[in-house]
């Protein structure tokens, strides 16, 4: 059930009204449900794999907290970890694995064909495994009490709107929320609903009808050279942006209508002046996740190598962001580009701070955002292209014809005339594109210095219902509807 | 070995690894506190403080300090 989707329109009221109909005990039948209902909507099957994750975790977790003894805590952990794991290792990485091993073994020459398995990638199972995890990694280390109510234990690794996509919750944020009654709080429900309008203009509005041009290019990349590349992966930094955090907004929304509080999972990460800053402002609850149960332990673990051990405690954890993003070369090649990117980053660090302490502030900001918004664009090729082929063709042809490409009539050729011919979209559509972009810059800056729900509460009543109705409108007239999943399903 | 001893040493090296003269250390002292203790300095803050006192933290103490008091008492700890 896709959140874009006149069936989530009413499933959503359904449950909603039904929740707070229901007196607070009975509440998490309701939403383990109606989670499971809205998970097996895609497949039934995704719905056993989903109950033997939360089975085991749930019960090593109460083993593992019963007792003292180091080696039966070990072996639990380690009998969850395995499962869970190879449940995720299964689905998502057995063919890549295999089908690497046998490309290698055919490049030494010898003759091999990788048996391969017919499975379907079950959706969100690489949001929810880590999800859980991080439960079982925090009882294990003391940081958190097992939780006995299998039900709302049930709930929380299943709670539909941030089963897909996340954010990924933390037990200790997330898990305690559902023992809690939850009284309807309009201020609540009216500023959820505002969020998730939100979400949707981003998805459907900006995401969508870049996705348009960014497709016409990167599914066919080697029909094209300089601009043209270069565009489209400017526009899909817009497009996974948009997509994204339009989902993650979806989702908050979505929970804070009832109550809930969903971690934030973006925060302007374009403004970024670093790489490290990059990362605290993009998909947040996967990089706190990566920094807390791989960086760090890996970092202490390997003190002793100094820097070497920073370096590798980068790379390694990158590597495993790049994996889990996708069982391809394209999205392993991103992850350790950024590890790289960021071990440069350490150690330049002495060398930056002389550089920022002689010149002007202002210089020093802007061309660091230039910097890493570029750095984290070229990245982005790798991430988006179908195949390590394609994204070796796009780098080495992105100035390709460059100069000829920004003569002034050429130049009106690709954005006026010709846009249908080069980006498959239209010249209107491109100005949705940029006036939607504004507006939705327009209005993060402004929510920075006041919260947009505190505003638009306090306009008088005509000024805020013209306020809707002119978002609405946007969603209504210039979504591009279709088929065009979120992207960060795939993952 | 004595706290005010620990924390002078604990200043010290706070100043060498963060690369700053400038610091005022106390018991509830985090890293929110200064500037330049971030996660990468932690970790050599940590190898600099093993390597000074002759001392080896666990995974779980160095998972367990929450301000310079913690490491201090810990220091003093293992200094016996």
């Amino acid at each position: 059930m896709l959140f874009n989707s006149i069936t989530f329109l009413f499933f959503f009221v359904v449950v909603v009204s039904a929740y707070y109909a229901l007196p607070h005990r009975f509440r998490w039948i309701l939403l383990l449900l109606a989670s499971y209902f809205f998970y097996m909507s895609w497949k039934v099957e995704y719905g056993i794999l989903l109950l033997i994750s939360t089975t085991t975790v749930y019960f090593s977790a109460i083993q593992i907290s019963k007792t003292q003894n180091t080696a039966r805590r070990k072996a639990y952990l380690g009998a969850s970890l395995l499962i869970n794991l190879g449940i995720l290792f299964t689905f998502k990485y057995f063919n890549f694995a295999l089908g690497s091993l046998a490309d290698t073994l055919r490049w030494l020459e010898f003759d091999y064909t990788s048996p391969t398995l017919e499975l379907l990638l079950p959706i969100g199972i690489s949001f929810y495994t880590f999800q859980a995890l991080s439960y079982l990694l925090d009882v294990y280390k003391g940081d958190k009490e097992a939780e006995r109510h299998f039900g709302i234990f049930a709930v929380f690794i299943s709670y539909f709107p941030q089963l897909v996509a996340g954010p990924i919750e933390r037990s200790s944020h997330l898990l305690p929320q559902f023992h809690e009654e939850k009284v309807f709080n309009y201020d609540a429900a009216t500023s959820g609903l505002k969020l998730m309008a939100w979400g949707f203009f981003k998805k459907v509005v900006i995401a969508d009808n870049v996705a348009v041009l960014v497709n016409q290019v990167y599914n066919q990349p080697t029909e094209y050279t300089g601009l043209p590349l270069i565009i489209a992966t400017f526009g899909f930094a817009i497009q996974v942006y948009c997509d994204f955090s339009g989902y993650t907004d979806i989702a908050r929304g979505n929970a804070r209508v009832m109550g809930f509080d969903l971690m934030k999972n973006f925060n302007r990460p374009y403004s970024a002046r670093s790489l490290s800053d990059f990362w605290r402002r993009w998909h947040i609850s996967l990089s706190s996740w990566l920094n807390d149960y791989v960086y760090t332990p890996l970092v202490i673990n390997k003190r002793n190598w100094g820097l070497m051990g920073v370096m590798f405690a980068l790379i390694m954890t990158f590597f495993i962001s790049g994996l889990w993003h996708g069982a391809a070369w394209t999205f392993v090649l991103w992850g350790i580009l950024h590890g790289i990117g960021l071990a440069i980053e350490v150690l330049s660090k002495k060398k930056r701070k002389k550089f920022r302490k002689a010149i002007h502030p202002l210089i020093y900001g802007s061309v660091s955002l230039v910097v890493v918004f570029l750095f984290v664009n070229f990245t982005y090729i790798f991430f988006r292209a179908n195949s390590i082929d394609d994204a070796f063709y796009i780098v080495s042809h992105l100035f390709t014809g460059l100069p000829a490409q920004l003569l002034p009539s050429n130049l009106n050729y690709m954005f006026n005339t010709g846009i249908v011919e080069v980006f498959a979209i239209t010249k209107i559509e491109l100005i949705i594109i940029l006036s939607s972009i504004f507006l939705m810059e327009s209005v993060q800056l402004l929510h920075e210095k006041k919260n947009m729900h505190v505003i638009t509460a306090k306009m008088p009543a005509i000024a805020r219902y013209f306020v809707y109705i002119i978002v609405i409108d946007f969603i209504v007239l210039f979504g591009k509807y279709g088929r065009q999943e979120f992207i960060y399903f795939q993952f | 070995m004595n706290t005010q001893k620990i924390m002078n040493n604990l200043l010290d090296i706070f100043k060498d690894v963060l690369d700053e003269d400038d610091i005022e250390l106390t018991a509830q002292s985090t890293a929110d506190d200064l500037d330049e203790w971030d996660s990468l300095t932690h970790i050599q803050l940590i190898v600099a403080i093993e390597k000074h006192f002759a001392i080896k933290f666990t995974t779980s103490e160095i998972h367990g300090f929450k301000n310079v008091g913690d490491m201090c008492n810990l220091i003093l700890e293992k200094n016996h």
